[in-house]
């Protein structure tokens, strides 16, 4: 009883620093040139990666104690920049829970031209048909069967059915952390040969954005 | 508590009286749908939205704008063809719709697969066959170029063109065309009287038209699959393309009949040059399906002189001063 305090007592903090990490396997994720082999015998090499964090929220078992205002991130791996997040907290709170959304939610989608990380010009807003592109992710593959042997995942949309936004809640009571995103993890789940282009909001778009939320983890 | 009760009271009546100059809702017209709290109305940011509407360089070769396929003279859309032409006199797959009365509307594009009016102007910059351009070239240019820089700071206090103060001022542009001037408007505010024949062509149109075609917008904001047979080259399936859902076939926006003299031709393909062929398309050309408008599964009785009596009533809903509207032309 007396550790628990000491220990929630120690963790009261007045800011929290977050760094996202993307890595296949223990291996930072750099763009163009290294070639990543998953488990299943695939060679990928990444051209583009980047992805939306939205609603960080932090809380103290089932109790939000910080919800942080306009809280829209996109996280992008050729802007070492972009991958840290720092929360101004108002006053000291303890926590032992982070939760956020990958994607951007529904009202957001509909409410017309914003600016920062939501401006159009980010490359992430689908121009044919309305919606945010969640997560985009596109590169080369041994194993991809058309001719440029590319893949491209641009993971979107917000209307029913075809909603894939998802909710990512990670244990944590420090308040300087790293968020892991391994895609080591959406590689093995996936098969490239039957699933490597997907373009619009559609079931698929759903399934692998929930393969997605599984690959983050906290260090 | 009261005190501020009455400060948020002259606040809103403050904001009210300046956006009414820029932009008045007619009286019998329902609350807009836009949300102006996200983008007030200023003049300068409706100037650079009009001087962006004219705008050239919005295409990759700088040889399209927003007027090639929406010019005031026709209601802001195009009239020598069926399908609108963009860039290296490529063809696209639709007709360009009219605009007017933008505020009101819900969803754009003919499939509505644009959900808000900020959004509509991205489709066109980038489609290839329309500006072939990209939201981030468009923003590039007019960060180099010394008038715009001018016109982003008299709009926003910042030189910078960002994608958001250009597509917000781009809707400040068009939330300003309204058109409720036509002697149908007249006549709504008792300051003129349908003719014999106009009246009776009105009552025919409220009896058999204005359910999808809903007063005062004429238009119910809905997507109908209204009996046209599929054009095999096109095989465009509306509004399904943007929901996948087979329910949605062959359905498309329900357009405007404001300004209908003057933006022919007709339908999301542009297949019918004149009113008459509308409306014997209503009468004898309907195509059976699923998704038909329940209103049309028997089609329109209509004899021929009703038809010139509903066309009669249609063309009252002719907006001379809107087209002509000097606001609304390039800007000297």
């Amino acid at each position: 009883m007396h550790l628990f305090f000491l220990n929630s007592f120690c963790q009261k903090s007045e800011s929290v620093n977050i760094s996202f990490d993307v890595v296949f396997k223990n291996n930072p994720i750099v763009l163009h040139d290294s070639t990543y082999n998953s488990n299943d015998g695939n060679s990928i090499k990444f051209e583009t990666l980047k992805f939306y964090i939205s609603n960080i929220q932090l809380f103290q078992n089932e109790a939000a104690v910080y919800t942080e205002q306009n809280s829209f991130h996109l996280i992008d791996v050729s802007d070492t920049s972009s991958q840290n997040i720092f929360l101004k907290l108002t006053n000291g709170i303890s926590f032992n829970k982070i939760k956020f959304n990958l994607g951007i939610d529904s009202i957001t989608n509909v409410a017309g031209a914003m600016g920062g990380d939501l401006d159009p010009t980010k490359g992430m807003y689908w121009t044919w048909q309305s919606g945010y592109i969640n997560f985009k992710m596109e590169g080369i593959c041994n194993t991809c069967t058309d001719s440029k042997k590319n893949f491209v995942f641009h993971l979107g949309g917000y209307q029913y059915p075809f909603n894939p936004l998802q909710k990512v809640e990670l244990k944590t009571t420090v308040n300087s952390f790293k968020i892991i995103l391994d895609l080591n993890k959406f590689f093995t789940a996936v098969d490239l040969k039957k699933q490597k282009h997907i373009m619009s909001p559609c079931a698929d778009a759903v399934i692998l954005s929930q393969q997605l939320a599984k690959c983050f983890s906290i260090k | 508590m009261r005190k501020y009760a009455i400060v948020f009271l002259c606040f809103f009546l403050f904001a009210f009286v300046i956006k009414e100059s820029l932009f008045t809702v007619p009286e019998y017209f329902p609350i807009p749908v836009y949300d102006f709290s996200k983008n007030p109305l200023t003049e300068n940011k409706i100037l650079l939205g009009r001087t962006l509407f004219y705008e050239p360089m919005l295409s990759k070769n700088n040889t399209i704008s927003c007027e090639s396929c929406h010019s005031p003279f026709s209601a802001f859309t195009h009239i020598d063809h069926t399908l609108s032409h963009g860039i290296h006199d490529s063809i696209g797959t639709r007709n360009s719709p009219a605009l007017m009365n933008l505020a009101w509307q819900k969803y754009f594009m003919w499939d509505g697969a644009v959900n808000n009016l900020d959004m509509q102007a991205l489709a066109p910059i980038s489609h290839p066959s329309e500006m072939g351009s990209s939201i981030n070239e468009v923003v590039e240019k007019l960060n180099t170029s010394e008038k715009y820089r001018k016109l982003f700071y008299k709009a926003y206090g910042d030189n910078t063109a960002t994608g958001e103060k250009t597509l917000k001022a781009i809707s400040q542009f068009m939330l300003t065309l309204v058109s409720a001037n036509s002697k149908y408007d007249k006549v709504m505010r008792r300051e003129s009287n349908f003719t014999e024949q106009e009246a009776n062509g009105y009552l025919l149109f409220k009896n058999n038209c204005a359910s999808c075609h809903t007063e005062p917008l004429f238009t119910n904001g809905n997507f109908e699959n209204n009996g046209l047979p599929m054009d095999l080259l096109l095989e465009d399936i509306g509004r399904m393309k943007v929901t996948s859902n087979k329910n949605d076939s062959l359905k498309f926006k329900v357009p405007s009949l404001r300004n209908i003299e003057y933006s022919y031709p007709y339908m999301h393909d542009g297949r019918f040059k004149k009113l008459s062929e509308v409306l014997n398309h209503y009468t004898n050309g309907i195509q059976p399906s699923k998704t038909l408008a329940t209103q049309l599964k028997h089609g329109i009785q209509l004899s021929s002189n009703e038809k010139v009596d509903i066309i009669t009533f249609l063309l009252t809903l002719s907006d001379n001063e809107f087209v002509f509207n000097p606001k609304f032309q390039y800007p000297k």
